[in-house]
């Protein structure tokens, strides 16, 4: 009896931490050499449906709703996508929170170039490949293509590919990707050597390749404004069990390492797209004055007020505080009035204290925090900041007597001034003085 | 420069001879208020702008008084009685004294 409990909260768990993920494949060979990969995943809690992309029966959703929150495209050559499916599918998919894994090869067919582009990448042309003369691993077949990328290349963001630092080099072979750098959203997770460009090796080299040096792109991530996460990798052998457990050596007499790096990046990379990784939500907001426990109905100028901010992080499936030292307050009436790093009193809650400025209107308490690799973290709350009551304002201040006498001087001398004009008789005219 | 001071002789002849006394009194209560507000603003420029609020409002008194004063000599002046046709100077002093109602009630609203 307690077995099966015990059965049915493991699988109800595995169910609640992963997403539902379609794989598309080009042939099933893939889902044989690029085993491990998905051992992993699955062993990680993800729910993997293997289909070939152009089966028929393809479907993102039924009756409204997506049957899947994630979606591995593992199929290169594909040139049409079978069912339901295409790009405008997957990119309504997107736009509904979906998470999409995209990885291509140097045939990289034309559907998937066109939601490449969709997504803010380019994929260099058929055939390419990116070559590197200077760093090709010691496999190579003599083009120069399956290259060896340092870690240091990858971006420099822990939350998305793990500590650079303890990463072994990397193997790839793959074409590469141009990312638009005029959006802000795109991401380059890993680029090439300085000394590396696309191009299709068996040619001569006639036109400057598309891409050249560090401009070239191995693996590009995107997240979008809906927090929807994609990346696209210009290398699917950069996913398989070969170049997970094989060696690195760069040329001939580089150092060797015994495994590449490529186990541990994948396996990141695939946390942080399907969002096990990174994903930031606000649990509370708070604000009052300073000595009180509510909030007024509207707060004066001059006002000391207090407001804070819980945020959480989901780690492995599970909210909990989120700790750093660099989330932003700001206090805008359309400017930012106030701009403040809330301090952090228990873990997961930020705090500032500041005074209202002297002026009055509504105003929001706003906390965005956008950093690479995690979601976006907005969140805004509208006050009111209303002017002194008439009663508030200090009397009687000494420096203001002048103008206190020489007010009541012009009183005086009205009542005087009437008096005399009243009261005075010209003698040659005959009008002044009412009856 | 003897020229200017003929001028400026002559003028006071003229003002001394000319003017009915009523005008000259309203002229010595102009002078007076304009006075004040001088000295306010002398005050102000020493002292600082802090109770802005004060300041305001006792130079305005001023301001608006002496507007007021020079708006009543206008209409009393008998050299412009066609222009204020049907107006009489009694007419005249009554909307004076009602401005100056409205116009302390402001400044004690405003004066802090």
């Amino acid at each position: 009896m307690n077995f099966i409990i015990y059965l049915i909260f493991s699988i109800l768990s595995v169910v609640n931490a992963s997403g539902n993920t379609l794989v598309l494949l080009d042939n099933q060979v893939i889902r044989e050499t690029h085993s491990i990969f998905f051992k992993l995943l699955q062993d990680a809690g993800y729910q993997l449906t293997f289909k070939i992309a152009d089966d028929s029966t393809l479907h993102l959703s039924k009756y409204g709703e997506y049957l899947y929150d994630n979606l591995i495209i593992f199929a290169p050559s594909v040139e049409e996508f079978g069912g339901s499916l295409n790009v405008d599918a997957i990119t309504q998919f997107i736009d509904e929170g979906g998470n999409v894994f995209v990885a291509g090869s140097s045939a990289t067919g034309d559907i998937l170039r066109e939601l490449a582009s969709e997504c803010g990448f380019e994929v260099d042309e058929e055939g390419a490949f990116v070559i590197d003369h200077l760093n090709y691993d010691v496999s190579d077949n003599g083009q120069h293509t399956k290259i060896v990328v340092p870690s240091e290349f990858l971006i420099d963001a822990p939350i998305i590919v793990g500590e650079r630092k303890a990463i072994a080099p990397l193997l790839y072979r793959g074409t590469g990707i141009l990312a638009d750098p005029e959006n802000p959203l795109v991401l380059p997770i890993l680029t090439a050597d300085s000394t590396a460009y696309s191009y299709i090796p068996e040619q001569q080299i006639k036109e400057y390749p598309h891409a050249v040096g560090k401009n070239t792109v191995l693996i590009a991530g995107l997240q979008a404004r809906n927090n929807a996460r994609i990346v696209f990798s210009g290398s699917l052998d950069f996913f398989s069990d070969d170049y997970f457990t094989s060696s690195v050596q760069k040329g001939e007499q580089g150092d060797k390492v015994p495994v590449s790096g490529n186990q541990k990046v994948a396996l990141s990379i695939a946390d942080w797209v399907f969002k096990q990784r990174g994903q930031l939500r606000v649990r509370s907001v708070k604000h009052h004055k300073q000595g009180e426990k509510v909030p007024p109905q509207a707060y004066t100028i001059m006002d000391q007020i207090v407001y804070s901010i819980e945020v959480d992080i989901l780690e492995s499936g599970e909210w909990k505080p989120f700790n750093t030292n660099d989330i932003q307050l700001e206090f805008v009436r359309i400017d930012p009035f106030i701009r403040t790093t809330l301090t952090r009193k228990v873990p997961g809650k930020y705090e500032a204290i500041f005074k209202i400025p002297d002026v009055y209107g509504v105003y929001q308490l706003n906390v965005d925090y956008d950093r690479v690799g995690y979601t976006r973290l907005y969140s805004s709350t509208q006050v009111s900041v209303r002017p002194l009551q008439h009663t508030q304002y200090e009397r009687f201040i000494p420096s203001a007597y002048p103008y206190y006498i020489s007010a009541f001087s012009m009183m005086f001398g009205v009542f005087l001034f009437s008096f005399v004009f009243l009261h005075y008789k010209d003698e040659p005219t005959t009008k002044t003085k009412g009856d | 420069m003897p020229k200017t001071g003929a001028v400026i002789s002559k003028f006071f002849k003229e003002y001394n001879t000319k003017t009915p006394k009523k005008l000259k009194i309203v002229d010595a209560y102009l002078l007076y208020i304009l006075l004040t507000g001088v000295v306010q603003f002398a005050y102000c420029l020493l002292v600082g702008t802090f109770p802005f609020n004060s300041f305001l409002s006792g130079f305005i008194s001023c301001v608006s008084c002496f507007i007021l004063a020079v708006c009543l000599r206008l209409q009393v002046n008998p050299e412009n009685k066609n222009q204020f046709y049907g107006i009489s100077p009694e007419r005249g002093f009554a909307d004076f004294i009602f401005a100056h109602v409205v116009l302390h009630l402001v400044v004690m609203n405003f004066i802090g």
